[in-house]
């Protein structure tokens, strides 16, 4: 909501047309001889040659699949196989031009953009360029695989090898893959290159390859970004959400010189025609022509337009003329490039959907076999020269085939000598303090800010000389998160922070006010209401480079993000083998009062899936600490925090919360009092609720209780609560989240497991009612409260003398909502 | 108003009294002081007398059952008055049993399986563990794992968790209650009840093995076998609470410790003159009837204090060495020994001592005596001469380390400036722990014992 920028009555009433332009279909129409002038004799070859091996690469995983056998060389490889055959003019035609600075990234069907690319980029790099890249990669992992299987192949020809024989391994899931065989045929890339994750995701890449370009944009790096997804992914919302955020006006209007202007990125749809079988125009679309829909997402209509992919010249042109537009700074564009796929979806596919005679039509359009009738019409080459080359593919593709099968070249990652290599790389557990050096874009030095002035008047403890201060006095938890926030905008330059009302606002809850001030919109911005683009760019900023700060404003919205958060964010530190790294921090607060899609804590929804770290801070104190241990590593940090405490004071450290930076390590739970009678492990703002039971169970009873805050879940050092519960013998678990398929039953069962002996009852976990959240005036009903905590030590441990439960915790109770599913 | 007559708490240590027998019946008309029950600690009986007139509406506890102190044994009033409220477990009065009696008489056997069952359908008020239907008990597994640690049976734990969930704090209350029983017994339970236990014999009144293969109790009353037409061959007769804590306590006495017996002899001429010179003073001095054993008595308690580990429990790891000497007197009464305490016998005079030992006898054999006074002793002295015993093996009371038995007077021949003569010599038996003590220093202190009682009149000088 920039003041700058005046929603004027008059101008938005005003009556008119909205005129748009045309948008071009195909109007590259030349051939090889037409070009000729263009291209030297060599490009033409090369362009016939990457064809081909696409062809063979798919050909072979094609036989494979459905014969068992390569060139009477049986193999099973049970594994996905969505091949591109029919495509590969597309995918050579689009990499010719683009060089290792421009990133491309794919979908489940991309060997064919893996190879083109790669092979583009031996032929743009130096040979010690390329030397160097092959003996570092895993140390060489790759390049001793394949050296020496051809005799006397130079550098470049050794070079398409550890290509070809990298992607191979990597599908067959072998450990000298690009991706130590972890990604696997859907998720294989290989960054030197220039390629990145390609997506099993339908239309996964767009959001992560918009946070790619937002990366290229703020950092002034060189080259452009590619979403290559597919005609089915225009159904997906995430896919819409991308486009209309990497397109999204700011960029060009407010910010600021040298950073402004459109995102070079190109949304590229490989518009094969079919959505698995699934026609995307005319039955599942609506669109008739998928270049269409770029033409409504901005005024430049996204420079959209439908190329012919089925002539690689004419891909290599469009290409050419969208590299132009992103130079001049007029991106995002978008293609719809035109192809079509004579394999079936996968090799399972019966083609059911199409009829022979249109499968045989592309057939004979094949665009290898029509290119190559072009250069011989063209005398480039004779038949005999283009034979040579299909068959040196074929003897290359063989020879690669068999070092990719042979368990000695091409082993597994071995699990069973080192069971935890996979484990270990879930996550990469580095302190990198800024992922660049160089100057922080800032607008003003820290101590000018209005916000650090403010916080520079608050008592940094709730309790000043044995008196409470007033509340608006205090320090607060999100005076916390904003000094551990505002410290790293000063110390790493490609730290940015975004989200629904960041900017102006301040954040809906007021963390952020004062960063506006300090931070230039670059590196601070607002983004349209679309959190799959918010976490998903996140995910593309991070792994090119950046450190990120995402922020869903209600934990209830996580949903709207599910496949970025859980698929995206969480996994592509470990599908890459360590390659890539995830410094993004997901802020998400938790609300409460506002009803049921705005009260909920899905914690355990984060818990569940492997690859993230998750906090939950619940003090000042413990807020900054974590906030900066996030800020300082390398992994993704889903970062809790809770709306009814962000005004809350330090309690806890009365000589205040530290000035200075210092760091929490994540996982490490904290005593927050001691007892010796039943230990109360909280998660959250129930923290509060847990002392105030507490406080109960030592008048009314004589019990002391040891309250225990989890601070984080993902991971969680047990030792403490263990020794805890060794000594009380009893623990309950409590947290504002719905209490079926909580992760405190999670902790529950292991604490029951590591503990057992010691225990005087079962754990028992006291989480929120399983309905909807209710009007804040009955909250007090489906959210704990301390009498629940007393109600369930009374009823599952430890009778208390003369106690009156007023919620129910017997087991009968616990049977009959089960039974419901309550 | 009926008036509830509650079991008297005897002394601080004392927590439960057996009824040993009712003197008034339930319905009988009593007036006050009238005896109503008699009972018995574990070293002393006593007497409860009605405290109002009335009827004796209810007995809650029959001869022989264990009562708590302070819990209610029967109620007194106007016939008819509701005694429930008085019910020591707060429950309502059992229901009627059926009026019809069965057509035939219980066979012997199902007699047996009867009164087996009984226990379980009455609720004893010793209730042991809930079991779920498979017969499991529900244990936490915390209060388990201190069950093993401490080789608690947690069977006889009283449950108070949830569910009747066997606890720790149930464990700790078992620790320090009992009844306990020695790991290798546990198995040889069978399933008995609490307080179809026997008393334990082992350390810390642990459960043995050997305890529980005497026959039980119920097994006793079983079937007897037809009564020959003479007298029956033997006659088993239930051994007193008494008599089973002096068993327990003799057994303890020498399988825990190492008993050395050393015997001496005095001349007992100066202590016999002494004597007869107060018989004949006495009552003009007014002093008691202070006889050979009170004197012995006294010369102890002047020696043991030079001697200190012979006045001293031994407490396995330490020794706690004592600045007083508290006499324990052996008494036989008819119930079985008792051992009252003679406290600060070394700051008494021989007439204190003489007076005091007199007091604690006459409460033995009435039974009257206070369970305070039957503990704290330091050393021991047990006199077996009157009975013309003139060697014997005193048994220890641990932890004490020793204790001296009294012999008979028999004379004996010396030879004085090479004639015999004869004197009355008095026998000494000292029992010591040899693990406190050696044998020569308890031999010299028996010498220096020796050579106090024949200069009697010289020690009473000091």
């Amino acid at each position: 909501m920039p003041k700058v920028q005046h929603v004027a009555p008059s101008e938005v009433r005003k009556s008119g047309k909205l005129k748009l332009q045309d948008i071009p279909l195909n109007q590259y129409q030349k051939t090889v001889k037409d070009e000729k002038d263009n291209y030297s004799q060599e490009d033409f070859v090369r362009i016939y040659r990457d064809m081909v091996i696409i062809r063979e690469f798919e050909t072979m995983l094609n036989l494979i699949k459905t014969t068992g056998q390569y060139n009477d060389i049986e193999y099973n490889y049970p594994g996905p196989a969505h091949l591109s055959l029919g495509q590969e003019a597309s995918a050579v035609g689009q990499a010719f031009l683009l060089d290792t600075n421009d990133y491309i990234f794919g979908s489940h069907r991309s060997h064919g953009e893996i190879l083109a690319k790669g092979l583009s980029a031996i032929e743009k790099l130096e040979e010690d360029e390329l030397t160097d890249i092959m003996k570092t990669f895993f140390d060489g992992t790759i390049l001793k695989a394949v050296e020496g299987s051809q005799e006397g192949a130079d550098v470049k020809a050794l070079a398409q090898d550890f290509l070809i024989y990298g992607a191979l391994a990597e599908i067959f899931g072998r450990q000298t893959g690009f991706n130590r065989g972890l990604g696997g045929s859907m998720h294989a890339f290989f960054t030197p290159f220039g390629i990145y994750p390609n997506n099993a995701i339908v239309g996964g890449s767009a959001t992560i390859a918009m946070g790619s370009a937002l990366y290229k944009r703020v950092n002034q790096k060189p080259g452009l970004v590619i979403a290559n997804i597919g005609d089915g992914s225009m159904g997906c919302g995430p896919v819409w959400e991308a486009l209309n955020m990497g397109s999204m006006q700011q960029i060009r209007t407010l910010w600021e010189e040298g950073f402004n202007g459109g995102l070079p990125l190109i949304f590229n749809f490989f518009n094969n025609f079919y959505g698995m079988g699934g026609q995307t125009a005319g039955e599942t679309m609506g669109y008739e022509i998928l270049a269409r829909v770029g033409a409504g997402v901005n005024p430049d209509q996204m420079h959209t337009e439908r190329v012919d992919g089925y002539n690689p010249l004419a891909v290599i042109d469009a290409i050419r003329r969208k590299q132009a537009i992103i130079e001049e700074n007029n991106g995002p564009v978008l293609m719809d490039t035109m192809t079509y796929r004579f394999s079936g979806h996968s090799p399972s596919d019966a083609s059911t959907y199409r009829s022979k005679e249109e499968i045989e039509e592309w057939e004979q359009a094949d665009a290898i076999d029509s290119y190559r009738a072009q250069l011989i019409d063209a005398k480039i080459a004779d038949e005999s020269e283009l034979d040579g080359i299909v068959e040196t593919v074929g003897e290359t593709i063989t020879r690669l085939y068999k070092l990719a099968i042979d368990d000695k070249v091409s082993p597994r990652v071995n699990l069973d000598e080192n069971p935890g290599a996979i484990g270990d790389l879930m996550f990469s557990n580095e302190k990198i303090e800024k992922m660049e050096d160089r100057e922080c874009d800032v607008l003003m030095p820290k101590e000018d800010n209005p916000r650090v002035k403010q916080i520079a008047r608050r008592t940094r403890a709730a309790v000043e000389d044995g008196k409470p201060v007033p509340k608006n006095r205090q320090y607060q938890l999100r005076d916390g998160i904003f000094e551990a926030v505002f410290d790293k905008f000063y110390v790493d330059p490609t730290l940015i922070a975004y989200g629904e009302d960041n900017r102006d606002w301040g954040g809906a809850f007021a963390v952020y006010r004062g960063l506006t001030e300090a931070l230039p919109y670059h590196r601070f911005f607002n983004t349209p209401i679309s959190e799959a683009a918010i976490v998903g760019s996140a995910v593309g900023y991070a792994m090119s480079g950046g450190r990120v700060i995402a922020e869903l404003m209600y934990c209830d919205f996580l949903g709207r993000s599910g496949d970025e958060v859980f698929n995206q964010l969480a996994k592509w530190q470990s599908m890459s083998a360590g390659v890539l790294k995830m410094p993004v921090v997901l802020r998400v607060s938790v609300g409460s009062k506002y009803g049921a899609q705005h009260s909920q804590d899905w914690t355990s929804l984060c818990t569940h899936v492997p690859g993230l770290k998750v906090v939950f801070p619940t003090t000042p104190y413990d807020a900054k600490g974590l906030m900066n241990s996030a800020l300082a590593g390398t992994d993704p940090v889903i970062f809790f925090e809770s709306q009814r405490i962000y005004d809350i004071g330090e309690n806890f450290h009365l000589d205040g919360v530290p000035e200075d930076y210092y760091e929490i390590p994540i996982g490490d739970p904290d005593v927050k009092r001691e007892g010796k009678d039943v230990t109360i492990l909280s998660v959250g703002a129930t923290l509060y609720r847990a002392l105030e039971a507490a406080d109960m169970l030592e008048e009314k009873h004589g019990l002391t209780a040891e309250v225990i805050d989890a601070r984080t879940l993902v991971p969680f050092n047990y030792e403490k609560v263990l020794e805890s519960v060794k000594k009380t013998g009893r623990i309950v678990l409590t947290s504002d989240a719905c209490e079926r398929g909580s992760h405190l039953k999670d902790m529950a069962q292991t604490i029951s497991e590591l503990a057992f002996d010691y225990l005087d009852a079962p754990p028992v976990v006291i989480g929120a009612r399983n309905w909807i959240t209710p009007a804040h005036e009955l909250e007090k009903y489906f959210f704990p409260q301390p009498e629940w905590i007393l109600d369930a030590i009374h009823e599952r441990i430890l009778p208390l003398k003369d106690h009156t439960p007023t919620a129910n915790f017997t087991k009968n109770e616990q049977i009959r909502l089960n039974k419901y599913g309550i | 108003m009926a008036t509830p007559v509650i079991m008297p708490k005897q002394g601080q240590s004392v927590e439960t009294c057996i009824i040993t027998e009712w003197h008034k019946q339930k319905g009988d008309t009593v007036q006050k002081g009238d005896l109503l029950f008699s009972y018995e600690t574990d070293k002393a009986s006593f007497e409860e007398e009605a405290p109002v007139d009335g009827t004796l509406l209810e007995t809650f506890f029959a001869e022989d059952d264990d009562v708590p102190v302070l819990t209610n044994v029967c109620v007194i009033g106007e016939e008819g008055e509701n005694t429930d409220e008085f019910r020591p477990d707060g429950s309502a009065a059992p229901a009627e049993t059926p009026a019809e009696e069965p057509e035939e008489a219980p066979s012997a056997e199902s007699a047996a399986a009867a009164a087996a069952a009984e226990p379980a359908a009455t609720e004893a008020p010793a209730a042991t563990a809930e079991t779920t239907d498979t017969g499991r008990i529900k244990i936490s597994p915390r209060a388990r794992a201190l069950a093993d640690k401490s080789s608690a049976d947690y069977r006889f734990a009283q449950p108070t968790g949830p569910d009747g969930r066997i606890i720790e704090r149930d464990i700790v209350a078992l620790l320090e209650n009992g009844p306990m029983i020695t790991a290798a017994a546990k198995d040889a339970v069978d399933g008995r009840g609490a307080d179809a236990l026997p008393e334990g014999s082992g350390i810390g009144g642990r459960i043995t093995t050997d305890d529980l293969s005497q026959p039980a109790a119920a097994a006793s009353e079983a079937p007897q076998m037809a009564a020959p037409e003479d007298k029956p061959a033997y006659e088993d007769v239930k051994l007193s609470n008494m008599r089973k804590t002096i068993a327990k306590a003799m057994h303890q006495s020498l399988a825990s410790t190492a008993q050395l017996t050393m015997h001496s002899s005095f001349d007992a001429t100066d202590v016999l003159a002494y004597r007869q010179g107060i018989k004949a003073k006495r009552e003009a001095l007014g002093l008691a009837n202070i006889n050979i054993n009170d004197i012995v008595l006294y010369a102890v308690s002047r020696t043991l204090l030079d001697y200190r580990d012979l006045n001293a429990h031994f407490l396995d790891t330490s020794m706690r060495l004592f600045n007083v000497v508290n006499l324990g007197i052996a008494v036989d009464t008819e119930r079985g020994l008792m051992v009252p305490t003679l406290f600060n016998a070394d700051r008494k005079s021989l007439n204190q001592i003489s007076q005091e030992a007199r007091v604690l006898y006459e409460g033995c054999q009435s039974g009257s005596i206070s369970p305070d006074y039957l503990t704290g002793g330091t050393f021991t002295i047990t006199n077996l001469g009157t009975l013309d015993v003139e060697y014997f093996t005193p048994v220890l009371n641990p932890p004490q380390t020793g204790i001296l038995g009294v012999n008979t007077i028999v004379q004996k021949a010396k030879e004085v400036d090479g004639e015999m003569t004869f004197y009355p010599s008095m026998g000494l038996s000292l029992t010591i722990d040899h693990r406190a003590v050696d044998g020569a220093p308890a031999a010299r202190f028996l010498k220096a014992l020796k050579q106090n009682l024949e200069n009697f009149t010289v020690l009473l000088a000091k």
